[in-house]
């Protein structure tokens, strides 16, 4: 089980990967947003797919790729507000649903504003992060 | 049938500020202003009843609540109901700093209306429904001190109660336990308390204006409510906080007002309420939340306490706001014109510990400015509607 700590919405960021995509990765056609760093890379979705403040939602999130041989063996996820120095009020739980594949409920983010999510790939002793900013309007 | 309730202030207070009007420009809103003003509404706000409350919007239960609601029978002493605090003459709150129960209570009495747009409740979020909330002043020593056992014995003992008791819950008093018979009466309270709506403002009819794009209704509103409304949603940062139709985000934050119930002793609030909360049997996690798909639990399932919530209370609702003074959760500030000051020049010592909740920082704002903010929220009040 993972934790994550604050999410959300979409808008952003991103960095170009030097990872292959998997061929499994979830396709924009499906509702999946590509997240990549030069480490990892991964496909997600909200449900619902349009988030709005102070609503409860849940992600999906997909490993595509990532550098290295070992497995992901955990994600967490974390969101903060960088002009409010906090984060979530709520704790999300995690389930893993298939290999690679993850589901992420309880996520609620109840502020208008800039949101900082981080999405962290743990694998063995090294941890991958992912980053990008969110931006709610009421 | 609703009765309508005091506010006939609004008219009267719209007239003053009309009056009071200045020759200064009109005020201009720009785009991210216009989308930022059209969030706060519209008003009247949907409203579902509770799934939690299967006697949500029930007419039997709305009757039992409100005659409970004002049945001083609730009380250990009979001396004291609900309406001892959450006075319908005074928009449902009481009008005082900490309310007066049994004993002084450490907290301002919040003033009831629009309930069913919660997500928490009380002043720490210590409950996670309005029935759950409505247990807590029953039994609580220092407001009506009652107990399940001797509610129960009241409710069997009145031939008119013990019979609505039966015909709603279909099963007679002496058949449920004590607990049971609590959580129903609450439910009950509830089932009235959400029919107390705030009615359409000054500020409403502005906002539908500026969404049809208006001029001529949008001048009816006091030029000074238009600047406070810049105010508002822009420098005053106030609309971070109290946004949407209701004015709230429905969370907690610390507004740097001292958190000490008295020497020596704080108030934990939001923190203690997450506390509170986790350890109720009565939270949506238990067995009497009569939600089957477990939806209205999601927030108590995932609550997280967090050292931060030391200090944070309720974003209230500024709903009705000029109505329902005094402000804070300890009713420290008289006026509204204190809480503008406040937030004007705001201590950040006072904030509590951690690395400090940058959002909140003092407003500096001139003399003209805190006016006209106060007078933008003299127009969220319009008075309330009830159940007759």
């Amino acid at each position: 089980m993972s934790r994550w700590r604050s999410s959300l919405v979409v808008l952003a960021f991103a960095f170009a990967t030097s990872t292959a995509p998997s061929s499994a990765c979830p396709t924009s056609e499906q509702g999946f947003r590509r997240l990549a760093s030069p480490d990892a890379e991964v496909a997600y979705r909200w449900e619902p797919a349009e988030l709005k403040i102070g609503q409860f939602f849940a992600a999906e999130v997909v490993t595509c790729g990532t550098r290295g041989q070992e497995p992901v063996r955990e994600i967490t996820i974390d969101a903060t507000m960088p002009a409010h120095g906090h984060g979530m009020n709520y704790r999300p739980a995690a389930t893993r649903t298939a290999p690679g594949h993850y589901r992420f409920t309880g996520l609620m983010l109840h502020m208008p504003g800039t949101w900082r999510v981080t999405i962290d790939l743990h694998q063995g002793g090294k941890r991958s992060r992912l980053t990008h900013e969110v931006i709610l309007r009421p | 049938m609703r009765l309508v309730l005091p506010g006939v202030a609004a008219a009267l207070v719209l007239a003053g500020m009309a009056l009071a009007a200045s020759s200064k420009p009109p005020v201009t809103f720009s785009a991210a202003e216009r989308a930022a003003i059209l969030a706060q509404g519209p008003w009247p706000a949907p409203q579902r009843p509770d799934p939690s409350n299967r006697y949500s919007g029930n007419a039997d239960a709305i009757a039992l609540g409100r005659r409970l609601f004002f049945d001083a029978r609730l009380s250990i002493d009979g001396r004291q109901s609900c309406a001892t605090c959450h006075d319908p003459e005074k928009a449902f709150g009481d009008g005082k700093a900490r309310s007066l129960g049994r004993a002084l209570v450490d907290r301002n009495a919040i003033a009831l209306a629009n309930l069913r747009l919660n997500r928490w409740f009380g002043w720490a979020g210590a409950a996670d429904s309005l029935w759950a909330q409505s247990i807590h002043p029953i039994v609580e020593q220092k407001e009506l001190g009652l107990t399940a056992q001797l509610l129960r014995e009241r409710m069997a003992s009145e031939p008119a109660l013990a019979a609505a008791y039966e015909h709603l819950f279909r099963s007679a008093v002496a058949d449920h336990d004590a607990e049971r018979v609590l959580v129903h009466i609450a439910k009950a309270l509830a089932a009235f308390q959400e029919t107390i709506l705030t009615a359409r403002t000054p500020f409403d009819d502005f906002r539908d204006a500026v969404e049809r794009n208006d001029a001529q209704a949008m001048a009816r509103y006091p030029l000074a409510a238009q600047r406070g409304l810049q105010i508002f949603v822009g420098k005053g940062n106030c609309s971070v906080c109290h946004f949407g139709p209701n004015f709230t985000s429905g969370e907690f934050e610390d507004a740097g007002v001292p958190h000490f119930a008295e020497k020596g002793r704080v108030d934990p609030g939001r923190h203690g309420g997450i506390a509170k909360l986790q350890a109720s049997p009565f939270n949506l996690l238990g067995t009497y939340n009569d939600d089957a798909e477990g939806a209205a639990g999601v927030p108590t399932r995932h609550v997280e306490q967090l050292h931060r919530n030391w200090g944070e209370f309720r974003v209230p609702s500024l709903r009705n706001v000029a109505l329902t003074a005094p402000y804070m959760h300890n009713g420290s500030l008289a006026t509204l014109r204190d809480v503008v000051r406040h937030y004007s020049e705001l201590d950040e010592e006072r904030l509590h510990g951690h690395e400090g909740i940058r959002l909140i920082r003092p407003l500096r704002l001139t003399s003209q400015e805190k006016s006209d903010l106060v007078t933008f929220l003299e127009t969220l009040s319009a008075g309330i509607t009830a159940h007759e």
